[in-house]
């Protein structure tokens, strides 16, 4: 029987994310996460190495990508022998991954690895129409040449122009993500201008960031992109409030408060962090910057019970401070990713909501504001931009900075996924 | 103060044809409004025409009557005060500068009302002589409407009142919140709904006969436009909008609505497409 082990967060890397149809319009999810786990190999010197595991995934992937993780590792400098997986929870795919292997990590199944993600918009999975496919298939399926004929028979030019793109919608209520976000706006009454302020907030403090060198050993540029290319630095208000609602046409038309500015725009990016257990780290003398102390997933029922989609967090995070025995005021640093400003807002107002918290939440009293001086410190995705499956890796290696910086103290990280899933963790130094 | 009945409104010919004749009244300066009350003793809310003027302005079924609405039922009124020796100034050349309406009760479709407008107070403008005209609709005993219209005569020298002060915050931060367009026939449409046939609305040959370059939109469309996108999806019992239309809406246009809205207050403004030119400046509360 094995005792439980600390889990320590070694540091991170990260490509640029850049806005999709851009800088790495032509990039494969391949491509970026192979450039971000050598740029990861190469600050720890990892060349040679066998990694206990390398779990990642993306959100949007190809299927001839269903090996992708093992493949990129295949393309790096680790050891060839070193295992991978690919795993996908939507947004949370990348603290899920960091989860899993934290988790190989404090049994002691391993003493290190690496855990990421990966998107891409703009080299997108598009299959061919439905109905062509199954003609297809069918064809494969025949015995004779006439049979062959038979089915070919039935193509239609209209099928070629027709393709099966992917799309950014729940199967389950056909409403996008953002309309289902601008659903939880109006169901809490988040004003538009708490939204934009919100967004101005998360350029500005991205920018500072950057200015402070903060991402400097957090990132490698890739195809010629040194920093996020969604940033604004020079992002005021009048602009976040010249921008038209963009999710309200079959939610509330006219009178919708989400816009391109105050929501995360589709983003191509990569991103990976290297955990170990105190003792590897100790053998390398690789110094530790947090300790991945506590995680928890949730998910809401936001078809039958109409639960919005994106507050699982919500209820995750109280599951995880009584587990923890912590108040939420006892963080030194939130990061609550921003899919949509309205969902952070949505969030720490339903912290604050007595009925919300004792009905829905079954908790005794409310979970209280959080100071937002703390909030989302060096930005967050409205700024950075949200590569899905990335978004956890940036947010695990910059948290974890922040608290080697602080010297000790405690995060809160807190992602939205679709489903109406949540993944919830807390690092502590 | 002087009260006159209207059973009957005036057919639409006469009407014109009073507007057009009190043209030739030529007013100075004047020193009071004559005291004078139009009252329409009965009139029932008719669900058809509520559907055309919903239909016409963006509301939704489920928004009731418009609480622009009821302005439609004085404009018999008003047309017999501006046509009526009472009235200092023509009708044609008063700019429609302001109006403030407040929805005291729900109202519905087969209510009987009764309609009055009344003179009001002289207000000094810059430009000319404002003078307001004051509405209130009641049902039985019940005041259910309210409102008040502030017109312009332009070049009126030595205006009576006291100095115009605009009740509406200036320079209010204000996000885009929606696009909307006023089509070429809206002048028109709103024309025959609302029964104002103003040839400047109507197109750009008799606006130009009125030294418009185009037809205009009337101030009143505007104002509902922007009320169908900013009133909830239900029909409110009270509310308050007060607006100053501040430069003409030349047809056809796209436009820009602009808003800072809290949960039952909105103050917005309609702007030209690119957002940097006022139309009507406005605050709305409801509950």
């Amino acid at each position: 029987m094995n005792t439980i082990r600390r889990v320590a967060i070694i540091g991170g890397n990260r490509i640029p994310f850049a806005r999709s149809n851009t800088a790495y319009a032509h990039a494969t999810n391949q491509e970026m996460l192979t450039a971000t786990l050598q740029g990861l190999i190469d600050r720890f010197n990892l060349h040679g190495e066998r990694v206990g595991d390398v779990a990642a995934g993306a959100v949007m992937k190809h299927a001839r990508d269903f090996n992708l993780v093992r493949e990129s590792v295949l393309s790096t400098t680790l050891a060839r022998e070193t295992p991978a997986f690919d795993l996908q929870q939507a947004c949370g795919t990348g603290l899920e991954a960091a989860m899993i292997v934290a988790n190989k990590i404090a049994l002691g199944h391993i003493e290190c690895g690496i855990a990421g993600g990966v998107d891409t918009t703009s080299d997108a999975p598009i299959g061919i129409n439905e109905t062509m496919r199954r003609i297809l298939l069918d064809a494969s399926r025949a015995r004779t040449a006439m049979q062959r004929v038979a089915v070919l028979a039935k193509l239609r030019p209209g099928m070629l122009i027709k393709p099966s793109l992917p799309r950014n919608a729940e199967p389950r209520t056909g409403y996008s993500m953002g309309e289902h976000a601008e659903l939880m706006a109006r169901e809490w009454g988040i004003s538009r201008e708490h939204q934009d302020a919100l967004a101005l907030k998360s350029h500005l403090n991205l920018a500072k960031a950057y200015k402070d060198g903060f991402f400097t050993d957090l990132m490698t540029t890739f195809k010629g992109v040194s920093r996020d290319n969604n940033l604004r630095a020079d992002l005021t208000i009048e602009k976040l409030r010249s921008l038209k609602p963009a999710f309200d046409r079959k939610i509330a038309p006219d009178q919708g408060t989400l816009t391109a500015g105050n929501s995360t725009p589709l983003t191509d990016g990569a991103s990976a962090v290297l955990l170990a257990s105190d003792e590897w780290a100790a053998s390398r003398k690789l110094p530790v910057l947090a300790y991945l102390a506590f995680s928890e997933v949730a998910a809401v029922d936001f078809f039958e019970k109409k639960e919005g989609l994106l507050m699982a967090p919500a209820y995750a995070v109280p599951r995880m401070l009584a587990r923890a025995g912590l108040t939420l005021q006892d963080f030194d640093f939130y990061e609550i990713h921003e899919a949509f400003a309205a969902q952070v807002l949505c969030t720490l107002k339903a912290w604050q909501d007595e009925n919300y918290c004792r009905d829905r939440l079954g908790l005794e009293a409310p979970l209280g504001a959080i100071d937002p001086d703390k909030l989302n410190v060096n930005g967050s995705s409205l700024a950075a931009g949200h590569p899905f499956a990335a978004t956890g890796g940036r947010i695990v290696a910059t948290l974890a900075k922040l608290l080697a910086r602080k010297g000790s103290g405690r995060g809160l990280i807190s992602i939205c996924a679709a489903g109406g899933q949540g993944v919830v963790a807390i690092l502590e130094r | 103060m002087k009260t006159i009945e209207i059973d009957q409104p005036a057919s639409r010919a006469a009407m014109y044809l009073g507007a057009l004749l009190s043209s030739r009244k030529h007013p100075g300066t004047i020193s009071a409004l004559p005291e004078v009350n139009y009252v329409r003793p009965r009139v029932v809310l008719e669900s058809a025409h509520i559907a055309d003027y919903a239909r016409v302005c963006g509301f939704d079924q489920e928004h009731g009557v418009p609480i622009t609405y009821p302005q439609l039922l004085t404009f018999p009124l008003v047309m017999a005060f501006f046509r009526s020796a009472d009235c200092p100034w023509p009708a044609l050349g008063t700019v429609h500068l302001a109006n403030r309406i407040e929805q005291r009760q729900r109202l519905s479709p087969g209510d009987a009302l009764r309609v009055e407008v009344r003179t009001g107070r002289l207000i000094a403008h810059e430009r000319g002589q404002i003078f307001t005209l004051e509405t209130q609709i009641t049902r039985g005993d019940e005041l259910v409407w309210v409102a008040s219209q502030m017109a312009l005569r332009l070049g009126v020298t030595n205006p009576a009142g006291p100095a115009f002060a605009s009740e509406l915050q200036a320079n209010m931060p204000l996000s885009h919140q929606a696009d909307f367009s006023a089509p070429g026939d809206i002048g028109r449409r709103y024309g025959r709904v609302s029964g104002d046939l103003n040839p400047i609305h109507l197109s750009a040959l008799s606006a130009k006969l009125f030294g418009f370059r185009r037809a205009i939109a009337h101030g009143m469309w505007t104002k509902a436009r922007a009320l169908a996108a900013l009133m909830p999806p239900e029909a409110v019992a009270q509310a308050r909008v007060a607006v100053e239309f501040k430069t003409p809406l030349y047809l056809p246009a796209r436009v820009s609505l602009w808003t800072a809205r809290d949960a039952q207050d909105a103050r917005f403004e309609v702007r030209n497409a690119r957002g940097d030119k006022p139309h009507l400046r406005g605050h709305l509360s409801y509950h």
